[in-house]
């Protein structure tokens, strides 16, 4: 194959200016023209907003600001570059040290520094070769197409056995998202018997915790932790698999282990933080939150949970500790809450949770005043809202207000939550607990078991049963989204099989028009948009205007 | 107390070797980007030396701080160890290119023997960083050629020979224990090899533990270093 860079535009992403010309001499020298330099990960943000890069070459440590991980992280996750773009990162340190991140954004090759002209032209050399090859499953990967990416691998590996274990690996993701747990469970349990290949050793575990068999997940991620104790993911997912079994105690034990090792990580903080707020334990809560707060800060999976969650980890802690302490905690519960509206502030339900969140911090600081002023802050926002609320986040917001008194908008929200969440029997669970419209809970309960009863007539292909249980459910719980769309896609179902069925196009436009907003980030979102097309397309097919 | 002091050390020690390994990466990639400015043919004798030395010794300090911070998470149980299948040929070309400017400066042959579909399963951090050690030395010590090679049956093996005078035999006898090889009044060079011998023994496969060994002779009538990842 001709290594020809002359056509390809490559960013070069690195806060010592020097080094950076350095690198692109270097690429002038393999004939590539095109080459833009930045000096931290923010421009870098820009330029790919404003062009398409072939290749960028990042280095690990860019200043103070965001790592070359966490740019990685942002490009994938706002698709800011081409599936087949090359990502070389470039670091100090021996590389397998970095190799620690959500597998899913990992870079295409490490170059340690410092390196010559010639390691880094092989090193792109062999890169783009491989990207190449495995562009159309990779490509396949990123739509979401699972069984495109099984037929995809079915051509490229015969011909290309040098990635087998790239392809094997692709392949095994795409059984776990097709839920065909037993074939995935077989190819990686034929990995794990010929070598335990670390990220294969973490697929058998994962598999058995998918098929609910825990006691051999736990047997799986007791093995790998011991026998790659540095191979951080094996820790969370023990962690996982202990919660699950009841054992909390053991869970925060087994993340404590990790995150001594490698702390920089938001998500395993926050797991560490949600364990510890089960065990009671407040000081490691305070410190997880408020590390996931610090290491978030500059990552594009950075959320309000973690702002929140670390002033309710101090709000907790005011009530029993002395007057000296309590100025400092203040101190830090006033700095995180400034934090998280300079940075959240764009949604009235970040806001919402916010006011609610100080109001709950400021009664414990004995504080009427303020705790009058966040309240009617609260009530203002709530009215505002034309978004979802996570079920989750409805249960924060709605226990903080009722220990405030303010049982009106407490039942407010825990009202709207249970309505959108009656198909969670979990949610229900918790917030049969807290609530007292015992006559809700029951219409919850009975819609969510027409919802269910709906579903099973759906798959056994009895449409029309379908429609009048749905239909039931929905006149028992109007708000709920889930129902709706249910409905809706069952409606559309039989309109093609039965033509001139104004009406059922009727009722499904009247469904999705009226239905609350979702916000972009809701995973509800996609289907909800396929849905309105579709009703769209078949109101204009059989004549009738929307 | 005596415990505790050594501790502070400990740390201090690590976090220094931190500090020179960035201050030595910077010094490195300018010295990288100093010495591809120059072309090697218009220099005369005694500055082609000299640029032998800058080349050989910046890599050489370089790759001494990295086996000294692996040496010390290894310690501490914080050495990664990741092993994945690695193509050997695409691997070992590799560890060859990154001595190619000082091979060229010392007009030396470097020759690489390995079937092309190869594939050997070890964490490639790990034993490119002892290879890097190896090929220096061979760089340093032999005359005219140097040879990596790789065979395989149930375990891999990598062999780096060369026809330089071949290991001292004190050396040669200090097969296992290559610690005591670090000797302070000769600056010798068991670092390396009790580098290499640590990260032979972190891979293991069932019952068998990777091992190194020494030899004089060998393919190209020098000294041969092998190192067997099981």
């Amino acid at each position: 194959m001709v290594f020809n860079l002359a056509k390809k535009h490559t960013l070069i992403v690195e806060d010592f200016a020097e080094f950076a010309r350095s690198v692109r001499a270097m690429l002038h020298s393999m004939g590539a023209t095109k080459a833009d330099i930045v000096y931290n990960a923010e421009d870098a943000i820009e330029a790919c907003k404003s062009r398409k890069y072939d290749i960028v070459l990042s280095d690990y440590n860019l200043g103070s600001k965001k790592d070359g991980q966490q740019l990685l992280e942002e490009l994938i996750k706002y698709k800011l570059i081409k599936s087949n773009c090359v990502f070389l990162m470039l670091t100090a340190e021996n590389t397998s040290a970095m190799v620690m991140g959500a597998v899913e954004f990992q870079p295409d090759a490490y170059i340690a520094k410092p390196f010559n002209g010639n390691l880094l032209k092989t090193r792109l050399q062999k890169t783009i070769e491989k990207k190449d090859v495995l562009h159309p499953i990779l490509r396949s990967m990123a739509n979401k197409n699972w069984l495109e990416t099984l037929e995809k691998i079915q051509t490229t590996l015969p011909e290309h056995p040098k990635y087998r274990m790239s392809c094997l690996r692709a392949k095994f993701q795409a059984f776990r998202e097709l839920k065909r747990f037993d074939e995935a469970l077989k190819l990686v349990t034929e990995i794990v018997s010929e070598r335990s290949v670390p990220w294969a050793l973490e697929g058998v575990g994962e598999i058995y915790y998918l098929k609910k068999d825990f006691t051999k997940a736990l047997d799986i991620f007791k093995t790998m932790t011991k026998e790659y104790p540095m191979v951080l993911e094996g820790y969370d997912w023990l962690a996982k698999v202990q919660n699950t079994l009841g054992q909390p105690v053991e869970a925060q034990d087994t993340l404590l282990k990790a995150v001594k090792k490698s702390p920089k990580a938001l998500a395993r903080q926050k797991s560490l933080g949600e364990l510890a707020e089960i065990n009671n334990d407040l000081n490691t809560m305070t410190e997880a939150y408020r590390n996931a707060v610090k290491y978030g800060n500059n990552s594009a999976f950075s959320s309000p949970d973690e702002y929140v969650k670390l002033t309710t980890a101090l709000t907790k802690q005011l009530s029993d500790d002395s007057e000296l302490i309590s100025d400092k905690i203040r101190n830090e519960a006033e700095r995180t809450f400034e934090k998280l509206n300079a940075n959240f502030s764009s949604t009235s339900a970040n806001l919402l949770r916010s006011n609610v969140a100080q109001a709950s911090f400021y009664n414990a600081c004995n504080e009427a005043e303020k705790v009058e002023k966040h309240l009617s802050q609260s009530k203002k926002y709530l009215a505002e809202i034309d978004e979802q609320i996570s079920g989750e986040v409805s249960l924060e917001m709605s226990t903080a207000l009722s220990e405030l008194g303010d049982k009106e908008l407490s039942n407010e929200i825990l009202n709207e939550a249970i309505q959108q969440n009656l198909d969670d029997p979990e949610f229900i669970k918790k917030a049969a607990k807290i609530s007292d419209n015992r006559d809700l809970i029951k219409t919850s309960q009975q819609a969510s078991k027409s919802n269910l009863q709906a579903i099973s007539f759906f798959k056994n292909k009895k449409y029309s049963d379908a429609i009048s249980a749905f239909a039931e459910a929905h006149k028992l719980s109007p708000k709920n989204i889930n129902i709706r769309l249910n409905y809706v896609q069952t409606l559309l179902k039989q309109v093609q099989n039965q033509p001139n069925a104004n009406h059922m196009i009727e009722t499904a436009d009247k469904l999705i028009s009226e239905m609350p907003q979702l916000s972009l980030s809701d995973k509800r979102y996609p289907r909800y948009s396929e849905l309105n097309r579709l009703t769209k397309l078949t109101l204009q097919q059989n004549d009738l205007v929307s | 107390m005596q415990n505790k002091k050594e501790n502070i050390f400990n740390m201090v020690l690590a976090s220094t070797v931190h500090d020179m390994k960035n201050s030595l990466g910077m010094l490195g990639e300018s010295i990288n980007f100093i010495l591809s400015q120059i072309d090697i043919d218009s220099l005369n004798e005694q500055t082609k030396d000299y640029y032998g030395v800058v080349q050989y010794e910046s890599s050489r300090v370089n790759n001494s701080l990295m086996q000294l911070l692996a040496l010390y998470k290894l310690e501490n149980n914080q050495l990664p160890y990741n092993p994945n299948y690695v193509n050997l040929s695409d691997f070992l070309e590799e560890q060859k290119i990154k001595h190619l400017p000082l091979l060229e400066a010392k007009e030396i042959e470097c020759i690489i023997d390995v079937d092309e579909a190869i594939e050997g399963f070890f964490d490639d951090c790990l034993i490119a960083t002892v290879l890097e050690n190896i090929i220096g030395n061979s760089i340093r010590y032999t005359r005219q050629q140097i040879k990596i090679s790789c065979h395989q049956n149930s375990t891999t093996t990598i062999v780096v020979s060369d026809d330089g005078p071949g290991y001292p035999e004190s050396m040669l006898q200090m097969e296992g224990s290559y610690m005591l090889g670090i000797n302070q009044s000769t600056g010798s060079t068991g670092l390396g090899l009790f580098f290499a011998q640590k990260i032979a023994e972190i891979h293991h496969h069932k019952d068998k533990v990777g091992t190194i060994n020494l030899s004089n002779g060998g393919e190209l009538g020098g000294s041969q270093f092998e190192i067997n990842i099981p």
